[in-house]
């Protein structure tokens, strides 16, 4: 897995705290902080990206604000998602119609 | 009762989802649904699990002799699927027929290619066939609903739009 280095300054009574579950726990610090960190971007970032599908599926934000906030990739995703998502209904609609037709 | 025209090709994603709310067997009942070889291996390995998604694969897999299964050289691949959804991909292309799948990122990568639509279609072609009501259609699409997906939120959202509409 590719690394960055992140470095953050932290108040010494937290360092103290993590001293002690390090040794309770018989963990690394650095590793339990990853850990643990990683777990929380993860629950926000998904939290935070249903809260914007949510606004974009329903016309409440564009294509080009998520690209802003969020970079293109996800936009695109979202865009394909969302024109994928109303083909399908528009097919079930018109297709289930026909076969309304053929069985009556 | 007779079978309509339109065939259909299913990964394994979309008949998982379909089985998981109890559809399957209706939409084998009325349309022509082809899979792969390697989309029934992969269900056959889930299978293998005492879990949910075992159990669901098992009974799919009961079903295995309604559904046509093909195979298909893969002449065009997409760079970042699995073999399994380039197989697929490329049957749908071979075969000009409309793939079915939950699987977003196979959608994203091939929708400008072939025709693709999401296993909720067959929630909306039930209902509008007179096959569903629109109450047991609502209330299965809830259960298709993964709440913590953003993709699969953006599906819901726009299918109960619809079904709501009717």
């Amino acid at each position: 897995m590719e690394t960055e280095q992140f470095n953050i300054r932290m108040p010494k009574e937290l360092v103290q705290d993590l001293d002690i579950i390090s040794k309770l726990l018989k963990v690394n610090k650095s590793e339990w902080v990853k850990t643990k960190l990683a777990e929380e971007v993860h629950e926000e970032k998904n939290k935070l990206l249903m809260e914007l599908s949510t606004l974009y599926a329903k016309g409440m934000i564009s294509k080009e604000k998520i690209e802003k906030l969020v970079g293109k990739d996800i936009a695109d995703e979202m865009e394909s998602i969302k024109v994928i998502a109303e083909k399908s209904v528009k097919h079930g609609l018109e297709y289930g119609k026909k076969l309304r037709k053929l069985h009556s | 009762m007779a079978k309509s025209s339109e065939n259909y090709i299913l990964d394994t994603s979309a008949l998982i989802s379909l089985e998981s709310i109890n559809i399957l067997e209706r939409v084998l009942s009325l349309f022509s649904i082809i899979t792969t070889n390697s989309a029934i291996k992969e269900l056959e390995e889930f299978a293998k699990h005492d879990d949910k998604y075992g159990r669901i694969a098992k009974n799919i897999l009961k079903h295995k002799s309604e559904f046509t299964i093909e195979s298909c050289e893969i002449k065009e691949s997409i760079k970042y699927v699995e073999s399994t959804d380039n197989e697929l991909y490329n049957l749908s292309l071979k075969k000009q027929l409309p793939l079915v799948t939950d699987e977003t990122k196979l959608v994203h990568h091939t929708r400008h290619k072939i025709e693709v639509y999401f296993s909720p279609v067959f929630l909306i072609l039930l209902l509008k066939s007179g096959h569903l009501s629109k109450e047991k259609a609502l209330e299965l699409l809830e259960e298709l609903r993964n709440i913590r997906n953003w993709r699969n939120n953006i599906i819901y959202l726009i299918t109960k739009n619809q079904l709501e509409k009717l």
